[in-house]
């Protein structure tokens, strides 16, 4: 499995544009390390198109605890991950994500390790693309990435909830409404 | 083994779960030396191991924090306990998954833990006191028994109440005010030792939409439901926040389970505990007393017996649960001389299994603003209706409670390995799957995979508006829903595992069909969506019942509560214990926790045992220990 790189973003013409931006900010740091950071950018990118979470609340700039690091990983070790992030690359400039994700979502090659990539973050969890392709009658079967990952899941924030077990708020906040969606996801 | 090599003590408990740890402690604090020998594994020094295995679980169950591994081979694991996933349709009567040897013609479908501090490690907390009615069924309905103790004797004044003392030694938030209802009176002065739980969101909403519905002619309300959790700090254990996990654990032990109560007996200085020590037979002496207890040893949860040895006692206390306590019974045959085991010339051990069947509705709210509920916040419950616990309706079906859950459809979808809510749903919704029922929303109702704002938008939607209710059903005390011996499968350590017959009786299954009907009138109410899935014929847990003049399949889930499995009575011939929890057969010998129950009522079973534990300690320690 090739690593995505700086270079290959570079070889989608198409991309040339958006990657300048990112390298430039990158400009300082010694080559693989900038393109592992141009890398996990376009992936975090690519993420917030796909679940409809804000880059910042993905990958805050000041991230301990880092789960994006984990799911870029699982997700690179598929064959399909470099054509993945490069249509995104390709499509990056267009201000509206949703129409992104739909052009990512629209390529069967891609489209199930896209959905595992929106279910990791939502839910903490490997699907297998290959069991998305093809579910099984219930159960569908998945692991769970991490205790960390469990507890940074996105599905909670979008319900406006915590995780179970993993309350950040004080007794009695349940008598009331929660907070906005959006402070929660954006 | 010879009572002269065994080591001794004032007082030997077996199992140090809820029951036995308020004993130990009691009867440590009063100076006398006690001994405790618990089946599983030590209590950690901290929860983060536990949290680590929930945390990691795909099949987030009750028991999936706590050792044994929950996937293995019940025959090889030397502390086997009963599990959620062992109650699939292939595996509940398979030996080779299930622990307890299934012969039907119902799964008997509640659980539990063999590890120190026991069950209660994933109880919810509820402590609802039983009703003054519960305990003469026999007097008022003309149906089963009468307990041979009356409310008046667990709750008699402000300074004699076993109730206000269990309520104070686990640490009861509730307001004794809104809890007088159907005869429940306190002592004047009452309090409970924190304030109530605050409802949630989901209880605010139905309580307001059920205002002025009634059933079988009588008016429901939504009350706090009085819990084990801290209202506010108790005892150097932390105020409750909310985290949603009652069930399987709390992260931060605002919730009491009985490891607090096992750490409080061993800082007596005079209650000591042997883990991972399994009792194989209760020993009886010429005397009719009871001499020793021998035990087995291990190591590891898979591994080879380690050590043998066997303890004596003034007295002995067994409290190893509905089903783990009669089958330490029936397996002490004392070299024949007791060829029903121990206890049991009523022959009645075992018998009368009960549990709460527990029937589960849930749908979604109207989708309008006003009526989002916002589930998955909150401790696991905080409400329910308690109204129809009791009515002349108990002459022809079993009463049932109504539980609210604040945590959506967490436990109602997917089943083992397809995980829970709000994962079930948001694989649906991004993978253009339907297990939910939620996503039929697309064109012709046909399913949709969402993605970015879109998908962001419908979960939040959906999952906003989940609610669910719990049932939970009196059942009918049935002397053939029965523990027994397997005479063919044995745990790791070689010890014939608990075979269970189990049914339901028409009593019973009238009073599920009455909580249908009930929900149904609540969703009508609520103008609510059910989506709850009627059962397939496939379903073990399932039954045809007719309902509003319509053949209609009815299914229900175990309550976790283990009931009836050593009665107690007014003799030797209707009972296995007396009115103390003391062997009508053998004067030292106490059998404590729920499987002392004559009938099981509607309120979950955990308070009403520790103030019977407490009684039974003070017995202890005025007769046998003086």
């Amino acid at each position: 499995m090739t690593v995505f790189t700086r270079r290959t973003v570079l070889r989608g013409a198409a991309a040339t544009t958006a990657v300048s931006a990112v390298v430039s900010v990158n400009a300082t740091l010694p080559a693989e390390a900038a393109d592992a950071a141009t890398s996990m950018k376009l992936f975090v990118g690519l993420s917030s198109a796909l679940t409809g979470i804000g880059e910042k609340k993905l990958a805050p700039d000041r991230d301990p605890l880092n789960v994006k690091q984990a799911y870029y990983d699982q997700a690179r070790t598929y064959p399909e991950f470099d054509r993945l992030l490069r249509i995104y690359a390709d499509n990056q400039s267009n201000p509206n994500k949703d129409e992104i994700a739909k052009i990512i979502l629209d390529q069967s090659d891609i489209r199930y390790l896209a959905r595992s990539v929106i279910l990791a973050w939502y839910l903490g969890a490997w699907y297998e693309p290959s069991v998305l392709k093809n579910p099984p009658p219930p159960p569908i079967s998945f692991k769970v990435i991490s205790s960390t990952a469990y507890t940074q899941g996105w599905i909670w924030r979008v319900a406006q909830a915590h995780p179970m077990g993993y309350s950040e708020w004080a007794f009695g906040y349940w008598q009331d409404d929660p907070a906005s969606l959006d402070t929660f996801i954006q | 083994m010879c009572a002269d090599k065994c080591s001794s003590f004032d007082a030997v408990i077996v199992g140090s779960g809820v029951a036995g740890a308020l004993i130990a402690k009691t009867i440590g604090l009063a100076g006398k030396s006690v001994l405790i020998l618990e089946a599983g594994p030590e209590i950690p020094p901290d929860v983060n191991g536990y949290m680590q295995r929930f945390f990691l679980a795909a099949a987030k169950v009750p028991e999936s924090p706590y050792p044994p591994e929950l996937f293995t081979d019940p025959g090889k694991v030397n502390a086997g306990r009963a599990t959620s996933v062992m109650l699939g349709p292939k595996s509940w009567k398979d030996p080779a998954q299930s622990y307890l040897i299934q012969t039907g013609p119902l799964p008997f479908g509640s659980t539990y833990e063999r590890i120190g501090g026991g069950t209660s490690l994933h109880w919810l907390g509820t402590s609802l006191r039983f009703l003054p009615s519960d305990f003469k069924m026999q007097t008022l309905y003309k149906r089963f028994v009468d307990w041979p103790i009356s409310y008046e004797d667990l709750d008699k004044d402000l300074d004699n109440s076993w109730y206000g003392k269990a309520e104070d030694e686990i640490g009861v938030s509730a307001d004794a005010g809104e809890q007088q209802y159907l005869g429940i009176k306190f002592p004047k002065d009452y309090s409970y030792p924190m304030p109530k739980i605050p409802l949630s969101k989901v209880d605010k909403t139905i309580s307001s939409k059920i205002a002025g519905l009634a059933i079988d002619g009588i008016p429901l309300n939504v009350r706090s439901t009085p819990a084990a959790r801290n209202s506010r700090p108790f005892r150097q254990r932390r105020t409750c926040a909310g985290n949603t996990n009652c069930i399987p654990i709390c992260p931060i032990q605002a919730k009491y389970d009985p490891t607090v109560t096992v750490n409080e007996a061993l800082r007596t200085g005079n209650v000591k505990i042997m883990y991972r020590t399994v009792a194989s037979e209760v020993t009886v002496g010429e005397n009719g007393r009871i001499s020793q207890i021998n035990y087995l040893q291990y190591a590891e949860e898979r591994g080879p017996e380690t050590g043998r040895g066997c303890v004596t006692a003034k007295v002995f206390i067994i409290a190893a649960n509905g089903i783990e306590t009669p089958r330490l019974l029936l397996m002490s045959k004392n070299g024949g001389r007791t060829p029903n085991g121990v206890a049991n010339r009523s022959q009645m051990v075992g018998r009368n299994l009960m549990d709460h069947p527990y029937l589960v509705t849930w749908g979604l709210m109207p989708d309008q603003e006003s009526d989002r509920v916002f589930p998955y916040r909150g401790p696991l419950s905080t409400a329910g209706i308690e109204d129809l616990r009791d009515g002349k309706f108990r002459t022809e079906r079993g009463a049932y409670r109504i539980e609210i859950g604040n945590e959506g459809w967490n436990f109602v979808v997917g089943g083992v390995g397809s995980g829970d809510d709000p994962g079930v749903t948001t694989v649906d919704f991004v993978n253009g799957l339907n297990i939910s029922g939620l996503n039929n929303g697309g064109p012709n109702g046909g399913r949709e995979a969402l993605f970015g704002s879109s998908l962001v938008k419908r979960l939040n939607n959906r999952i906003s508006r989940q609610f669910r209710l719990g049932f939970l059903i009196e059942q009918s005390p049935d002397n053939t829903n029965r523990v027994t011996l397997s005479d063919r499968h044995r745990d790791g350590l070689g010890l014939p595992r608990p075979q269970i017959a189990y049914n339901l009786s028409d009593y019973t299954k009238r009073g599920l069909a009455a909580a249908k009907q009930a929900s149904d009138a609540i969703f009508r109410r609520l103008n609510a969506q059910s989506f709850t899935v009627t059962p397939s014929s496939s379903d073990p847990s399932s039954f045809e019942w007719t309902v509003d003049g319509k053949k209609t399949r009815l299914n229900f889930l175990g309550a976790g509560h283990i009931v009836g499995t050593y009665r107690m009575g007014t003799s030797n011939s209707n009972s296995v214990v007396n009115r103390e929890q003391r062997s009508w057969d053998h004067p030292n010998l106490f059998l404590v926790g729920s499987g002392v129950f004559p009938t099981v009522a509607t309120a979950n079973p955990t308070l009403t045992i520790a103030a019977l534990s407490l009684w039974a300690a003070d017995t202890i320690l005025k007769t046998d220990l003086k």
